[in-house]
């Protein structure tokens, strides 16, 4: 039976603006097996500071597999050390996808507020085989959380920007760009990662307009294998582990505080 | 040929290394069954009476070399448990000890009542000491309750007892005694030490339930303190855990009196720390030339 934890090599690990990184590794079964809105739990240091591994969003699977993350906090920043040839320990692919658009579906409205764009790209790349209208609204503080997204659109993706000071796109909160869609409840589905509060204003948002969509959660996870019931969070059927039960929920599903 | 093989009453067991409670299931499907196969058992997590639904939000903190947490037992109750889970945990083919939590004693011999009716399960595990619910004082934190207590559950079942300890104590040695005394075949120890972490920015808790039990390796040399005076105090085998990450960690616990160890918290950094923790215990016994672990249990010299 094959391994869920496994050594693997990394082969790039590169700032893509002042906010957010990318590493990528050499996992080719993880890029056959991995499926949009998974995870992957990485140990970032070789003893046990900090002890917790950390979860990261599966960015891309391509050649390699990619994680996006922005270092804030111990463990992420002691990944910004990683270099081409190194070795990282990695737990994965994780946690319940996203579901695919059901049928009758055309448009794709994928809306994130900071580190919660990284399930959406390789999100897109899945559903650019299928012709749908995608759209990218996303949220950042500054224009130092904002990136070239080159990949977004080279996936067909058309891609709005807001910022909370208005350095970058537009001015305000990712709200701000709902009014530049035309949502339609029998052909529109969302896709949402970002701040609970921002989750929460696509949740309401949607309910008001009649809209489905799936939400990716984020929470502090010891385990991530569905063992340890660290990471639950509040859904309308009970508590739900994020690492299992999700990340992906339906967007209505979650009760966000 | 070394041999590895410990016992606890009847309960034989192929090699002394086992999970703490709550640190390994439900998880089955994730990890290798091939490798799981090789321990020594597996101690499933507390089972109670009635389905629990656990602890608000958030359940654990990260603190240095270690947790906190409060999850709460979260479990489908003992009906649902032997239905749905057992059957799976028993495919495994490594013995199971279960534990289990009744909220009053009457609780307690309901669930045995039922586990009695049941087949292939090697020890019970009485967890006397979970500090997430908001109980005034726990049952291990009293040496007469906890000799009634378990007095009461040894009459009844049909299956060697343990009793978990609590480190939140002023002497765990008497409470050993007490259990002892009690009929126990075995105590386990240590359960989490009582912990909380604030965020200082809202100067709330960091965890829903307020308090919390930290565990990891920050609390290994407290444990090991404990099995060493635990096993001045009793003759019944010693289960030694709290913070175990390698096989030397579990051999201190060994030295220490423990005949049987467990890796807890470790499980979630190192989902394969069990199985190094046996590995690495072989080692050491063939570099010694030790041929028996019964020689290495509380062989610490003084």
């Amino acid at each position: 039976m094959e391994q869920i934890q496994n050594i693997y090599r990394v082969v790039n690990n590169e700032k893509l603006c002042p906010q957010f990184w990318r590493l990528s590794f050499d996992a080719p079964l993880l890029v056959k097996k991995v499926q949009p809105g998974q995870f992957v739990h990485v140990r970032t240091a070789e003893g046990l500071e900090p002890f917790f591994r950390r979860p990261f969003s599966v960015y891309r699977a391509q050649r390699y597999m990619e994680i996006f993350y922005e270092p804030i906090g111990p463990g992420t920043r002691l990944l910004t050390s990683k270099q081409k040839g190194d070795t990282i320990d990695v737990l994965g692919p994780l946690g319940t996808p996203f579901v695919l658009p059901p049928q009758g579906i055309q448009q794709v409205v994928m809306i994130s507020g900071g580190i919660g764009i990284a399930p959406m790209l390789i999100l897109s790349d899945v559903l650019k085989k299928k012709n749908y209208d995608l759209i990218l609204l996303y949220g950042g503080r500054t224009r130092s959380h904002v990136y070239p997204m080159k990949e977004f659109k080279d996936n067909g993706v058309k891609v709005h920007i807001a910022t909370d000071d208005g350095s970058a796109g537009n001015k305000g909160r990712v709200s701000v760009l709902f009014d530049k869609i035309k949502f339609n409840p029998e052909s529109t589905f969302i896709y949402t990662c970002g701040p609970n509060p921002m989750m929460k204003a696509v949740q309401d948002f949607a309910n008001k307009n009649g809209l489905k969509g799936q939400a990716a959660c984020e929470e502090v996870m010891a385990c991530a294998l569905g063992a340890c019931l660290g990471c639950s969070i509040e859904t309308k059927h009970g508590y739900k582990t994020v690492c299992y039960d999700g990340p992906a929920f339906d967007l209505d599903e979650v009760l966000f505080h | 040929m070394i041999n590895l093989s410990v016992k606890i009453a009847n309960a034989v067991f192929k090699n002394p290394v086992t999970v703490a409670s709550g640190t390994f299931a439900h998880a089955e499907k994730y990890y290798n069954l091939e490798e799981v196969k090789k321990l020594g058992a597996i101690v499933p997590k507390t089972v109670t009476l009635h389905a629990q639904v656990g602890n608000p939000p958030a359940r654990i903190w990260e603190t240095p070399a270690g947790m906190i947490n409060a999850i709460g037992i979260e479990n489908p109750g003992i009906d649902d448990f032997i239905q749905k889970k057992l059957p799976n945990l028993k495919k495994i083919g490594v013995p199971l000890i279960l534990s289990v939590l009744g909220q009053d004693s009457g609780q307690f011999m309901a669930i045995i009542e039922k586990l009695n009716t049941q087949q292939d399960i090697a020890a019970l595990e009485l967890n006397l000491s979970c500090p997430n619910l908001n109980h005034k004082i726990l049952v291990a934190q009293d040496p007469q309750a906890t000799q009634e207590l378990v007095s009461k559950i040894k009459a009844i079942s049909k299956f060697p007892v343990i009793a978990k300890l609590s480190p939140n104590v002023t002497d765990i040695g008497e409470i050993a005694l007490a259990a002892e005394a009690g009929g126990a075949d075995a105590v386990s120890l240590i359960n989490t030490l009582t912990g909380m972490a604030i965020d200082i920015r809202t100067r709330k808790s960091r965890i829903g339930n307020f308090m919390g039990g930290l565990s990891g390796p920050a609390i290994r040399p407290v444990a090991v303190a404990m099995v060493h005076k635990v096993y001045q105090s009793v003759k019944i085998p010693i289960i030694g855990m709290g913070g175990i990450a390698n096989a030397n960690d579990a051999l201190e616990f060994i030295i220490a009196g423990a005949t049987m160890v467990a890796t807890g918290t470790i499980n979630f950094i190192n989902p394969r720390a069990s199985l190094e923790v046996l590995e690495g215990i072989k080692t050491y016994m063939h570099d010694n030339d030790i041929v028996d672990i019964k020689e290495l249990i509380g062989s610490l010299n003084r």
